[in-house]
């Protein structure tokens, strides 16, 4: 019976970790900045490859997540500079940009680096309970992703950055009448949403094939979990995430993984139709 | 004197001229529409095939070409999108107007040419192992079909691990059918299915489905996951301990993700292939050397590249046969039965009834290493199962797709 | 009525913009007789996607509603259509489920419109939603190849597609080639001078207004919810009828017509063009279709680098898009030149922007 109860959790545990790592850098650059990212999976791909190159050169792989992800923050903060800074007022063009961004990554990857590229094998072997034997590196990822959500709120409710941060978003002119350099603060959130995808791609790298398309695969379920979790992007998403969790691990088990996408994208519609400010409204009615 | 001379080799001129042209009109190259997918999801798997085209058109033109006619190979890329493929499937056949259609990688691809092909008089190659089926008097089959690959594999897995097996197929046509004819099989065995499990494509996340697998106990597992994404189950797997014999019709040869994952993920696949780029013989290895010294950079020769080579040989057989490229012309040769090229796995024969071919097959299994063996031969299969159904192009042409649970009315 | 033609919600008035309008449809009427039967073809197929784009420049440009279900609809009147050009058994039966699945995509449109408007969803929610109940249909779809999936004998074979069904035939005339160009070629004028005469229209003005703002719209006495159900029925019939035309053409449609990537292709389009003019869609997203093919042709792998620049450029050097950028461009050539004369032609250059 424990068996079966670690192993409802460890499954939720899985999409939970899936969701808030593919969805935490989006969730500032999207939930934050308002820019429609749909290069995403671009940064996401980006942490992944830079993690295998690494470790095929002989790097640690612990390392190579961490140089990965910041890999991808610094791309960012130069495609922040030099694209998507002139989409501050007008975000649905940045879906026009991001996207043409993304066909030329995707493709100059798959030019440069080949259409296959060799795996590096998941760390941390097994361990088993009861009948079923599971991968230790998942652990690792939930617990990464937990480490994620609380650095995200330490960053931007703890910390000065965070404030002047939260109050250029809101309004940037009050905050650069304030004396802000809004640009820097755009520019540095923009890299910190960048390393995050760079880092969930990291993450995944070891336990998924590598191919220049591979951040499609992302790219859907971050947006879903960014938009439910709603304005205030810090309350909303880990609750958006654990909602979508339970919801997908139930239907996936008693039901196979088509219902599980489905069922999980109506969930999208209902809850939005009933909770049109997303999940974080309801939260921040309570708080007050 | 001076203008006299300029006439005389103006006139020498115009004749050496016509005569050109003339020579020109008489070896006018053929022409080879190829569409295959090198951008996008599916580049890696297209990639090899564009080399296998090229190659050949390459060594066929060396030596003289088709009939004394060069070919030359017009190649599309439609990125891996149907809507593309019948653009360009229309491009070629009614701009270019390609003697020959090849390629296509998905099904659906297939599909989407089909019926575009089938309103024209032009032969069409598809290039892949399918799920078999199709009864189509315009398109010849190259690949493997279930009949060669599952027919062999299931009962020699059953015998070897036990009768329960567990099936995770991809949740599209190929997957389902693919599933379909292992349940077939596992009845006429007495075995079990004790799990099946469709994935929708693009899912790349597979603990839920482990834990179904070892919550199921299976013998063994049937794996007819498709795409890089649904790939990563075998690293998830073996990094859960999962620890199952598997078995597949695409993985090894067609995916070569023994190749592409780390050691020991693909410990204790089998699969069986009408081609894989471990078979020693002589004639594979000098097939083996002449690819790679054109493609010094291919990972690997799978079995999709190596039957896109085969096709354009076989057009070549077939049109030298009949002494024409067209291709009621080129049917009469394949109805004697007698439509065969010597292939590097051996020799391939085009079957009168269904237009697919015969190969001969082996089944391999991957060691922790990822060392490849061959466990049986099995010899030449033909593809029969169409045939047996009453599907014979030779005397009705369906223009259908038929499998276990669809099969052409009795009338 | 014809007065509506022209109006301060589209782009382009007075005599010199409709002799070039006129110029344009003469050439496109008599380019059949010069070019190749395949070209027309393709041009045939190309004009198939406009009216796509044309519904979302209405719901996006007008309405302010970013719709990511283009495709949704496109794909209930594409399977509509083959189902029921396969149920009612081909010749000019296929004219009637054109109609019929056309209408099918409209009352799905009503249904889900008049879930989400009365639910007050709006702005990216509006987006993300369409983009679920689109991805929905897509994955649903996919997964139905085995035989038991079927409306009569039209099997919805999953991935691998539906195929099986007549093109758009009248008695024993099936409408391909330059017919069927011939064909597009009406349905586009009657399409886009319908949209202009509803744009310029009261009605048009309310939809503009409620996306300039809903409220005040609200105080002035509008139902402003009613309206945009209009807009998005009438935006999503449009993908209807390119969904409907598309499966004619090929006799084939698939479930990846429905889902991503297709999914954010007309989006691109009138992005591209400029989203604020039905003029522009029209000749930008037609401009795209041909340069994407044609780059795709000539450029082998080397294609969607091309075409991320090409949408990357247009994006930040012409922010109201390609098309109104170009135009606006000339016009402001042109009235410059003008003045200097000390003649006022706002005709020719009335391309001030929508934007506010």
């Amino acid at each position: 019976m424990s068996a079966e109860v670690f192993s409802l959790f460890y499954q939720f545990a899985d999409v939970f970790a899936f969701l808030i790592l593919s969805a935490a850098g989006l969730a500032i650059v999207f939930g934050m900045m308002g820019v429609i990212n749909m290069a995403h999976g671009e940064f996401i791909m980006c942490g992944a490859y830079v993690t295998v190159g690494l470790v095929n050169l002989g790097v640690p792989l612990a390392i190579s997540q961490i140089l990965a992800a910041l890999t991808a923050g610094l791309i960012g903060v130069l495609v922040e500079f030099l694209v998507v800074r002139r989409f501050y007022k007008r975000p649905l063009d940045s879906l026009l940009a991001t996207w043409g961004l993304s066909l030329i990554v995707t493709q100059s990857m798959l030019l440069i680096v080949g259409s296959a590229v060799r795996g590096i094998g998941t760390p941390e072997g097994s361990f088993a309970i009861g009948g079923y034997t599971f991968s230790t590196y998942r652990l690792v990822l939930f617990g990464c992703a937990v480490a994620v959500l609380v650095a995200l709120y330490i960053i931007f409710m703890k910390t000065r950055f965070g404030v002047i941060a939260r109050a250029t978003m809101q309004n940037a002119a009050m905050a650069k009448a304030l004396g802000a350099r809004t640009g820097r603060i755009y520019a540095i959130s923009f890299g910190i949403g960048a390393g995050l995808a760079g880092l969930c791609g990291a993450l995944y790298a070891p336990t998924m094939t590598l191919i220049p398309t591979m951040g499609a695969t992302f790219v859907v379920e971050s947006f879903v979990t960014v938009v439910i979790g709603g304005a205030n992007v810090l309350l909303g998403t880990a609750p958006a995430a654990v909602f979508l969790a339970m919801i997908r691990m139930a239907l996936n088990a008693s039901y196979g993984q088509i219902i599980g996408q489905i069922g999980m994208l109506v969930a999208v519609i209902l809850i939005v139709r009933v909770l049109p400010e997303g999940l974080s409204s309801v939260l921040a009615r309570r708080g007050r | 004197m001076n203008s006299r001379r300029k006439i005389r080799l103006a006139l020498l001129g115009a004749l050496l001229g016509t005569s050109a042209l003339g020579v020109a009109k008489a070896a006018e190259p053929l022409k080879i529409g190829l569409l295959e997918d090198v951008s996008g999801d599916l580049a890696f798997m297209g990639m090899p095939k564009l080399h296998g085209s090229q190659l050949a058109v390459e060594e066929i033109n060396k030596s003289g070409g088709i009939m004394g006619r060069q070919i030359e190979l017009i190649h599309l890329d439609p990125q891996g999108d149907n809507a593309r493929y019948q653009e360009f499937g229309r491009r070629l056949l009614n701009r270019d107007k390609v003697d020959v259609l090849i390629g296509g990688i998905t099904s659906a691809s297939r599909e989407a040419l089909r019926p575009i092909v089938d309103r024209t008089s032009t032969p069409y190659f598809y290039t892949n192992q399918y799920e078999g089926g199709v009864c189509d008097a315009s398109m010849i089959s190259m690949g493997a079909v279930p009949e060669q690959q599952f027919s062999t594999l299931i009962p020699w897995m059953v015998e070897k691990f036990g009768k329960k097996v567990y099936v995770i197929a991809a949740d599209y046509n190929f997957g389902q059918i693919s599933a379909e004819w292992n349940r077939k099989i596992m009845k006429d065995l007495g075995g079990e299915v004790v799990g099946e499990e469709f994935i929708p494509l693009g899912v790349s996340q597979f603990a839920q489905t482990i834990q179904n697998i070892q919550k199921a106990k299976p013998d063994w597992l049937l794996t007819i996951n498709v795409g890089a994404a649904q790939d990563s189950f075998f690293e998830q797997a073996a990094a859960a301990n999962l620890n199952l014999p598997m078995g597949s019709s695409i993985k090894v040869m067609l995916g070569f993700e023994h190749k592409r994952f780390k050691p020991p993920a693909l410990n204790n696949m089998h699969a069986t292939a009408n081609w894989f780029e471990e078979i020693d013989t002589p004639e594979a290895n000098d097939f083996k050397k002449r690819w790679h010294a054109k493609f010094p950079d291919e990972l690997y020769i799978n079995d999709m590249g190596y039957n896109a080579y085969n096709a354009l040989y076989m057009y070549k057989a077939l049109v030298e046969k009949a002494k024409s490229t067209k291709l009621e012309d080129m049917r009469k040769v394949i109805a004697t039965g007698d439509a065969c090229i010597d292939a590097p796995e051996g020799k391939v024969c085009v079957d009168p009834k269904s237009q697919h071919t015969s190969h001969r097959m082996r089944l391999i299994s991957v060691g922790p290493k990822h060392e490849v063996t061959v466990e049986k031969d099995y010899g030449v299969i033909q593809p029969y199962w169409l045939g047996q159904i009453g599907c014979d192009l030779t005397k009705k042409n369906d223009k259908d797709q038929y499998t276990p649970s669809h099969l052409p009315n009795k009338s | 009525m014809f007065k509506l033609l022209e109006g301060p919600q589209t782009l382009g008035r007075g005599k010199l913009f409709w002799s070039c309008v006129l110029a344009v449809l003469a050439g496109a009427l008599v380019y059949p007789l010069f070019a190749d039967s395949y070209d027309v073809g393709n041009f045939a197929y190309f004009l198939i996607w406009i009216f796509m784009a044309l519904g979302l420049c209405l719901m996006w440009g007008y309405g302010g509603m970013l719709s990511f279900g283009q495709t949704l609809f496109f794909g209930i009147a594409g399977y509509g259509y083959g189902v029921l050009a396969i149920n009612m058994g081909g010749g000019t039966a296929t004219i009637a489920a054109l109609v019929l699945s056309v209408a099918l995509a409209m009352i799905a449109a009503g249904i889900l419109g008049y879930f989400m408007i009365w639910g007050g969803i709006n702005g990216i929610f509006f987006g993300i939603v369409t983009l679920s109940a689109t991805l929905v249909l897509a994955f649903f779809l996919g997964q139905t190849a085995g035989p038991e999936w079927h409306i009569g004998p039209a099997r919805l074979n999953g991935f691998n597609g539906m195929k099986g069904m007549d093109p758009l035939t009248v008695g024993d005339f099936y409408i391909e080639g330059s017919a069927l160009y011939y064909v597009m070629i009406a349905l586009i004028v009657i399409v886009y001078l319908a949209l202009r005469m509803l744009v310029n229209s009261g009605i048009g003005n309310v939809i503009a207004a409620t996306r300039e703002n809903p409220q005040r719209a609200e105080m002035l006495g509008y139902d402003v919810r009613k309206y945009q159900l209009l807009t998005f029925v009438i935006g999503s019939g449009l993908a209807g009828l390119s969904g409907a035309l598309y499966t004619s053409w090929g006799q084939f449609i698939t479930p990846s017509s429905i889902g991503l990537p297709a999914a954010a292709m007309p989006i691109v389009w009138v992005a591209f063009s400029g989203r604020s003019d039905l003029t522009a869609t029209l000749v930008g997203s037609f401009l795209l279709l041909f340069g994407f093919q044609t780059i795709t042709v000539y450029s082998q792998q080397a294609a969607l680098v091309l075409m991320g620049a090409l949408l990357l450029a247009t994006v930040m050097l012409a922010p109201q898009g390609f098309v109104l950028g170009i135009g606006k461009l000339v016009a402001d050539r042109w009235r410059g030149r003008r003045r200097d004369d000390g003649t006022v032609m706002a005709e020719a250059g009335r391309l001030q922007s929508e934007e506010s």
